[in-house]
């Protein structure tokens, strides 16, 4: 197992960042998003938080190096195509944080990417934003965001294989292909995807840092209603007036691994 | 707003989105949270939407999905192997 952490702070009150979330996608550095869905949202009424889950469809590509040590075939003919993503969110707007997770579903057996992310109201030092509630200084709303990403691979362990002889009517674990890495242990390869999707991962969130800082700047400049009309602007230059769907429906059935969290 | 993966729903996405975007900021975020503003769009939202996840074969991945947090998950694959 993996780990990637980031800490971050946003100079946007946490209300905003919350809202933000919601609305970040599309913007300039979210064209691999295709598509989002709200699967469920309730609010728990013991608590008050307010929880959502959405499915997110991303463009995505098992990265070579990956591919490099999959047993042939497993990682499909082509390598482009889309995985599906599952976000849950929690927002506690009175304690003024918010958690959420996102975790891709197919592939999991080669490598599990869970991203974990906790915001979080910054009280002003000075208390003066409690006071006058003027929020003068804008500089003193801030809200902190601390990413941490999971990366786990269990290729050549487990069910995956012993399912995958029994379709193959083979009684020997495939060989990954021939070449430099062929000589690693199980354990090596696991490393190795498992550093692969690290690195990856440091673009992504910086890339999605990006796109709320965007979204966010927008809320400020013109609330809501600024934000849904840069939101289309980036939907057209992305994926023209048809929208993406039409995209979705063309590719094929292979949906590779997320490696472009965001 | 961020399409639907189902472009029949996108219509009815759209106005459920814009009912939560304006629910969730007038008034969850100022304490208003048991207001229901949003139900009858949400629920016919997520009945197109339902159909397609049915049809694709999506809706059995997402609820394995659900159910499994990181702590069962780990638990699941100690058993495995």
């Amino acid at each position: 197992m993996k780990f990637f952490e980031n800490q971050f702070t946003y100079d946007y009150s946490f209300p905003a960042v919350s809202l933000a979330y919601f609305l970040r996608y599309p913007n300039p550095y979210s064209q691999h998003v295709l598509t989002t869905d709200v699967i469920d949202r309730y609010v728990d009424p013991a608590t008050q938080r307010l929880h959502t889950i959405r499915l997110h469809l991303k463009k995505s590509k098992i990265p070579s190096g990956i591919l490099k040590l999959l047993p042939k075939g497993m990682g499909g003919s082509d390598s482009s195509g889309q995985s599906y993503i599952l976000e849950k969110t929690i927002v506690d707007a009175r304690e003024g944080w918010m958690e959420t997770e996102s975790r891709n579903m197919e592939w999991t057996g080669i490598l599990s990417v869970v991203e974990k992310q906790l915001y979080k109201r910054l009280q002003s030092e000075d208390g003066r934003l409690a006071l006058d509630g003027l929020a003068a200084d804008k500089n003193a709303e801030q809200t902190s965001v601390k990413t941490t990403v999971t990366f786990r691979s269990r290729l050549g362990q487990g069910k995956m294989l012993a399912k995958r002889r029994q379709d193959t009517g083979e009684h020997e674990e495939e060989e990954p292909r021939k070449g430099f890495f062929s000589s690693l242990s199980t354990a090596g390869i696991q490393r190795t995807i498992e550093l692969i999707g690290v690195s990856r991962t440091k673009e992504a969130v910086l890339k999605s840092k990006q796109g709320m800082n965007i979204v966010l700047e927008r809320l400020r400049s013109g609330g809501v209603v600024a934000v849904l009309d840069g939101m289309r602007q980036d939907r057209e230059a992305a994926f023209g007036r048809d929208g993406p769907w039409k995209r979705v429906w063309l590719q094929g059935k292979d949906r590779p691994i997320d490696n472009d969290k965001s | 707003m961020a399409a639907s993966i189902a472009p029949e729903c996108n219509d009815i996405k759209e106005k459920y989105d814009t009912c939560f975007l304006k629910w969730y900021s007038e008034k969850y975020l100022r304490g208003n949270t048991s207001s229901n503003d949003c139900e009858e769009l949400f629920k016919k939202y997520k009945g197109c939407l339902n159909k397609v996840l049915k049809e694709r074969g999506i809706d059995v991945m997402v609820e394995d999905a659900r159910k499994s947090g990181s702590s069962e998950t780990d638990a699941e694959f100690l058993k495995k192997s």
